[in-house]
């Protein structure tokens, strides 16, 4: 019984596409218990939650879905393409209206990813410079 | 020749996206400049197919929106760097969360300033507000603040395409030092598309991004009524 168990884990770590239906259970059990208990989370945060707590208590070992989990965070984009075909629907936004709404995004876009690094970046050398002992671990690459 | 079928379609639809993203992400790799991004280019070209084939929205969605629905076990698969990265998030998860409650402050203030100063009409400035934060807490949000949810999704993917490609730019010019800096201003900036690229730079990056990301959907879950009640 454990000799088939222990053929499977090991068939589970080099199967990429066993891994990916792994991940695709844990966001439907995420998508079922949003829906069970009304929370205002999206399924697939919930399920996140599920997998860090399994990976934390060591119930399933990262390397378990190491493979799966780094193909679908790689291939991310591909998911958002036909959410942004949503603009065949929308040819008021080609002329001055489409150039305001890109001007927003473009400028807001630029303001926030410099304040953000720069705070993130001053904020850590500020938290280094109060606890010496970790200085120099981490951040730097 | 006979016309070619409903399930035809169905399946045209998907492998055509699939092909010309995969064509897209070869073109990028031999050729990287930010027209060659994947994510503008393929629906470029899906653009222009549909134009030749006279295929609706709707035809073209109901092939693929199980595509979209593969964000969920995406967002799932976050756990892995952000378990990876747990001695990095345990060290330094004040700094992170203080950059995110900034960003965030500014990504919905810059909205509606800009908005309004450009003469949007208000609706559209709401729909532009939660557009630094990942699909699924943009939409709710948005629904909350008065705004559009479908729009808002629209303008989150725009959100992600110019943050990635900025982005890379930006860390040329901007003097930063650390990795939790280069992951903040991805995750922040760019959500998915930022943590996509921000992989590419380095496993580090990548995983800060994704966990700041996330840091920035549940401070803008909290955000949310507060808005709704500042607009009303």
């Amino acid at each position: 019984m454990s000799g088939i168990l222990t053929r499977l884990r090991l068939m589970l770590r080099r199967t990429r596409v066993l891994q990916i239906l792994v991940l695709l259970g844990f966001w439907l059990a995420g998508d079922t218990l949003v829906r069970w208990l009304h929370l205002p989370l999206p399924g697939g945060v919930v399920g996140m939650g599920l997998l860090l707590v399994l990976l934390a208590t060591g119930v399933l070992r990262a390397a378990s879905v190491r493979l799966g989990a780094y193909w679908l965070l790689a291939e991310m984009l591909l998911f958002f393409v036909p959410a942004v075909m949503a603009v065949m629907e929308h040819g008021e936004f080609v002329g001055t209206l489409g150039l305001k709404i890109a001007a927003v995004i473009l400028i807001g876009t630029v303001a926030v990813m410099a304040t953000t690094a720069l705070i993130v970046d001053f904020a850590y050398r500020f938290s280094l410079r109060h606890s010496p002992r970790h200085a120099g671990e981490a951040g730097h690459a | 020749m006979p016309e070619p079928g409903a399930l035809f379609w169905l399946v045209f639809w998907p492998v055509a996206t699939i092909g010309l993203y995969a064509l897209a992400r070869l073109l990028n790799r031999r050729f990287a400049r930010w027209f060659t991004a994947p994510l503008l280019l393929t629906p470029v070209l899906i653009l222009g197919l549909t134009a030749v084939l006279h295929t609706t929205y709707a035809d073209y969605l109901r092939g693929t929106h199980w595509l979209v629905l593969m964000l969920g076990p995406a967002t799932v698969a976050f756990a892995i760097p952000i378990h990876e990265q747990r001695a990095t998030i345990r060290r330094h998860w004040p700094v992170l969360l203080v950059g995110v409650v900034a960003g965030s402050t500014i990504a919905l203030g810059t909205a509606w300033g800009l908005a309004n100063l450009l003469g949007l009409p208000d609706v559209l400035g709401r729909s532009l507000m939660p557009r630094s934060t990942t699909t699924p807490f943009a939409m709710s949000m948005s629904g909350e603040i008065g705004g559009i949810p479908d729009l808002t999704a629209m303008f989150v993917v725009v959100t992600g395409i110019c943050g990635a490609t900025l982005g890379e730019v930006m860390l040329k010019w901007l003097p930063l030092r650390s990795s939790l800096a280069r992951g903040a201003l991805f995750g922040m900036g760019a959500h998915g598309a930022g943590v996509a690229k921000a992989h590419q730079i380095g496993r580090e990056e990548g995983s800060i991004a994704g966990l700041v990301m996330i840091l920035a959907g549940f401070v803008n879950l909290l955000l949310g009524p507060l808005v709704a009640i500042a607009l009303r």
